[in-house]
C-alpha cells in the first residue's frame, strides 16, 4: 500500500526519478495546471449553456453554498498527509451549530462566548480522536467512525437540553452573529471569502513554510523514521486532528450564520464532497505527498460543479452526487493506474538488483 | 498456528459474551425485557444488519472496505420494490436485485484490485454515483403499495419467535463460516488480508479472490436490500442510508480488525446484534432513542482503542522475549513459548 503512494499521480514520465524531491514538486505544479483548466473549463462550458452563470454576484453567493467544505477539506489534508482520515469533521459542523444555538438561546451565553465554547469543544473532540489515533495505535478510519458517531449523538443530545423542537432549528440570532455569514463587503464581496482567504493562507504558511509542515509530511511518509529523527510524531499526528476539528468548528459557524438557523444535523452530507476535494487536490490517501493549493483549487472544483449543473442543466441538487461520485471514481483509478505501473517498475529493478547480488 | 486459532476464537467469544452481559444488564435493570419476545425481536430487527456486516466482513477480511453497501442496499431495495408493486413475480425480482448487487460488487472489485484504488475512496465515489442513480430512479418519491404476501412473510416465524429471515440469516452465515474457516479456497480471503504478497507467492490469485469478496459483500448487501423492502414494506429515497457504517461498526465489534486478516463473519453477524440492539435495549433502559448514536459511538471507540492497547502490549512483549531470546540462549525456550503464545 505504501508502495503505491511514493509515484506521484500526474507525472507519468520516469524520467525524473532519480531526483524525488524535484519529481514530487512538479507533480504537484502540474496536478494544479491540470485543476486550473478544469475550473476554466467549467467556465467555459457553463458560461456557454448559461451567461448568467459568469455574473460575478451570483458567482460569488454560489461559493459560499459550499463553503463548509472548502473550508474543512484545507485542514483534512493534513490530516491525510499523515496517512490518517477524518470522517468525522461533518459531525462536527452540526455539534458546534447546536451548541451555538442552545447556549446562545437557552443558557443566557453572548453569542462571542457560544462560537468560543464551539471551538474549543470541537478542538476537544478532535483532539479526543487524535489522542486514540495517535497515542493508542487504533485505525484512524475506526475511531472517526466511532467519533462520528458519537459526535452527532452528542449534538442530538444537546438539541434535547433546547426549549426549541429539534426539527425546527434555533434560529433570531442577533446581527452582529449574522454578519459572519451574509455580509458582503462593498456589497459584492462576501465576508465569508475574506475569511476563506485568511485560512487558506494561514493553512498555507503552516503546511508549506514552517517546520510543523515539513514535520507532517515526514511524519505521513514515514513515522518511525520521524520519530527517530527527534520528531515527536505522535503530537503532530494528534495536532491534525486538532486543526481539522476547529476548522470544522469555524465552518460550522459560518453555515449557521449563513442559514441564520442553528440544526444538530447540519453538514451531515458533506463527508464525501470534503474527502473528494482533498483527494482530488492531489493528496494521496497513503499520506506524504498533498498541498493546500491544490485542495483549495479542487474544492473549487466541486463548488463551481455543484453550482453550474443546476444553473445551467437544470440537473436537480439532489442529483449532484453522481458527478461529484464519478469526478472521485475516475481521479482516483487514472491516478492508481498512472502510479501502478512505475511502482511496478520500481518493484522489478529491486528484485532484479537482489538477484545481481546474489549471483 | 494453533493459538493464533485460539486467539480468533476468543475474539468472537468475548462479543458473544458482551452480548450476553448486556441483556443480563438490560434484564437486571427492567426484568420484563427478559422474555423471548423481546429478545427475538433484538435478533429478528438485526437480520438486516447481520447480512450487510457479514458481506462487510468479506472486503475487511481482504485489508479492504466497502462504504457502498448502504447505497447498494438501498438501490435494490427500490429496484426490487418498484419491481413487485409493478407485478412481476417475486423470484424474477429477487433475481434481478441479486444481479445488481454481484454488479456493484464486481465494479468495486475491480475499481480496487485491477485497478489499485484505494477502497475507501473509490467505494465512497460508487456510493454516491449510486445514491444519485437511486433518486433518478425514484424522483425522490417512495416506494409503496408492494404486494401484501411479500410484506407479510417478514412476520412468519421459524423457530419460537424467530422469524424465517433471521434463522436463513444465521444458517447463512454457519455456512459461509464453515466455508471460510474449513475449506482451503476459503481460507484464501484471510490468506490475503493477512499478507498479500506472501499469499501471492505462495500460488493465491490475491487479485481474483479480491474481486470475489467484493461481489460476495455486493451480492449479501443485495440481499439485506430485499429483506430491508419486506420488512419495512415502503422504500424511502434515502433508504439505507447509515448502514456501510453501521455494519463496518457491528464487524468490529465482532473482533474484525480493518488491517485485514482477522476475524470471522461469526463475530460480525454477533456484533450486527448488538449494533442493533443498542437502541431497542435503550428503550428498556428508560433512555430516550436520542442516546442510540452517542452510545453506538461510545462501545467502538472504547472495544477499538482495548483492544489496540491489548495488541500493542503483546507486540512489545513478543518484542522483549526476541530480545532476550538473542542475548541470552539459555532463555529461548522461555522466549520461543512467548511468541507461540500471542
Amino acid at each position: 500500500m505504501a508502495a503505491n503512494s511514493k509515484a506521484p499521480a500526474a507525472g507519468k514520465g520516469a524520467a525524473s526519478k532519480k531526483n524525488g524531491l524535484s519529481f514530487f514538486k512538479r507533480g504537484q505544479a502540474s496536478w494544479n495546471i491540470m485543476l486550473v483548466a478544469l475550473i476554466l473549463l467549467e467556465f467555459v462550458i457553463f458560461g456557454a449553456a448559461n451567461p448568467k452563470f459568469l455574473k460575478p454576484q451570483l458567482l460569488l453567493t454560489s461559493i459560499d453554498d459550499s463553503m463548509s467544505v472548502m473550508i474543512i477539506s484545507l485542514f483534512v489534508t493534513f490530516v491525510m498527509i499523515t496517512g490518517g482520515i477524518d470522517i468525522q469533521v461533518a459531525s462536527l459542523v452540526g455539534l458546534t451549530s447546536i451548541i451555538i444555538g442552545v447556549t446562545w438561546q437557552d443558557f443566557g451565553f453572548s453569542i462571542l462566548q457560544s462560537c468560543l465554547l464551539a471551538i474549543i469543544v470541537a478542538a476537544a473532540c478532535g483532539a479526543l480522536s487524535g489522542f486514540f489515533i495517535a497515542y493508542c495505535g487504533v485505525q484512524a478510519m475506526v475511531v472517526t467512525l466511532g467519533g462520528s458517531f458519537l459526535y452527532s449523538g452528542i449534538a442530538l443530545l444537546v438539541s434535547t437540553l433546547s426549549s426549541t423542537a429539534s426539527y425546527q432549528g434555533i434560529g433570531n440570532f442577533p446581527d452582529e452573529f449574522k454578519v459572519i455569514g451574509q455580509y458582503k463587503i462593498g456589497g459584492v464581496l462576501p465576508l465569508q471569502i475574506v475569511i476563506y482567504a485568511v485560512l487558506l493562507v494561514i493553512a498555507f504558511i503552516l503546511l508549506h513554510k514552517t517546520k510543523y509542515g515539513r514535520k507532517i509530511f515526514l511524519c505521513g511518509v514515514n513515522p518511525s523514521a520521524a520519530e527517530f529523527s527527534g520528531i515527536n510524531s505522535r503530537r503532530v499526528i494528534m495536532s491534525t486532528y486538532i486543526l481539522s476539528g476547529i476548522a470544522a468548528a469555524i465552518a460550522g459557524i459560518i453555515l449557521t450564520s449563513y442559514l441564520g438557523t442553528a440544526k444538530s444535523d447540519l453538514g451531515s452530507d458533506l463527508t464525501m464532497d470534503i474527502v473528494t476535494a482533498v483527494v482530488l487536490g492531489g493528496t494521496l490517501s497513503t499520506g506524504g505527498k498533498g498541498s493546500v493549493f491544490g485542495t483549495a483549487l479542487s474544492s473549487l472544483v466541486i463548488a463551481l460543479l455543484r453550482f453550474g449543473l443546476p444553473l445551467c442543466f437544470k440537473i436537480g441538487t439532489q442529483y449532484l452526487d453522481i458527478p461529484v461520485g464519478i469526478l472521485l471514481v475516475a481521479i482516483i483509478v487514472g491516478r492508481s493506474v498512472a502510479s501502478h505501473q512505475s511502482v511496478g517498475t520500481t518493484l522489478k529493478s529491486l528484485f532484479l538488483r537482489k538477484d545481481v547480488q546474489k549471483a | 498456528m494453533k493459538a493464533l486459532k485460539k486467539l480468533l476464537h476468543a475474539r468472537e467469544l468475548s462479543s458473544i459474551l458482551f452480548l450476553i452481559a448486556l441483556f443480563l444488564v438490560v434484564g437486571l435493570i427492567n426484568p420484563s425485557f427478559l422474555n423471548s419476545s423481546n429478545v427475538s425481536a433484538c435478533f429478528n430487527t438485526s437480520v438486516v444488519y447481520t447480512l450487510v456486516a457479514v458481506g462487510m466482513a468479506f472486503t475487511l477480511f481482504i485489508g479492504e472496505i466497502d462504504v457502498s453497501v448502504g447505497a447498494n442496499l438501498g438501490i435494490v431495495a427500490t429496484v426490487v420494490g418498484s419491481m413487485l408493486r409493478d407485478g412481476a413475480p417475486v423470484p424474477a425480482a429477487i433475481l434481478v436485485g441479486i444481479l445488481i448487487g454481484a454488479a456493484i460488487g464486481f465494479i468495486n472489485g475491480w475499481g480496487v484490485a485491477l485497478m489499485h484504488a484505494p477502497s475507501l475512496i473509490f467505494t465512497l465515489g460508487v456510493c454516491g454515483i449510486l445514491r444519485g442513480l437511486m433518486y433518478l430512479y425514484t424522483n425522490g418519491a417512495w416506494v409503496e403499495n408492494l404486494p401484501k404476501d411479500f410484506k407479510d412473510f417478514s412476520a412468519v416465524t421459524a423457530v419460537g419467535d424467530l422469524t424465517v429471515y433471521y434463522c436463513a440469516a444465521v444458517v447463512l452465515t454457519i455456512v459461509i463460516w464453515v466455508l471460510t474457516t474449513k475449506t482451503r479456497h476459503g481460507r484464501y480471503f484471510i490468506a490475503v488480508g493477512d499478507n498479500a504478497s506472501g499469499a501471492e507467492l505462495v500460488g493465491i490469485p490475491s487479485k481474483r479472490v479480491k474481486v470475489i469478496a467484493y461481489v460476495i459483500c455486493g451480492v449479501l448487501s443485495a440481499i439485506a436490500g430485499i429483506i430491508f423492502t419486506s420488512r419495512i414494506g415502503f422504500v424511502t429515497a434515502d433508504s439505507g442510508d447509515g448502514y456501510e457504517m453501521k455494519a463496518i461498526a457491528a464487524c468490529v465489534l465482532g473482533g474484525i480488525s480493518l488491517v485485514g486478516g482477522v476475524g470471522s463473519v461469526i463475530g460480525a453477524a454477533v456484533g450486527a446484534v448488538i449494533m442493533a440492539s443498542i437502541s431497542y435495549l435503550l428503550v428498556f433502559m428508560g433512555f430516550s432513542s436520542n442516546y442510540d448514536n452517542a452510545i453506538t459511538g461510545i462501545i467502538l471507540i472504547v472495544i477499538v482503542v482495548v483492544d489496540a492497547l491489548i495488541q500493542h502490549r503483546s507486540v512489545i512483549k513478543n518484542y522483549h522475549a526476541r530480545l532476550l531470546a538473542r542475548v541470552s540462549p539459555d532463555q529461548v525456550v522461555a522466549g520461543a513459548t512467548e511468541k507461540g503464545g500471542e
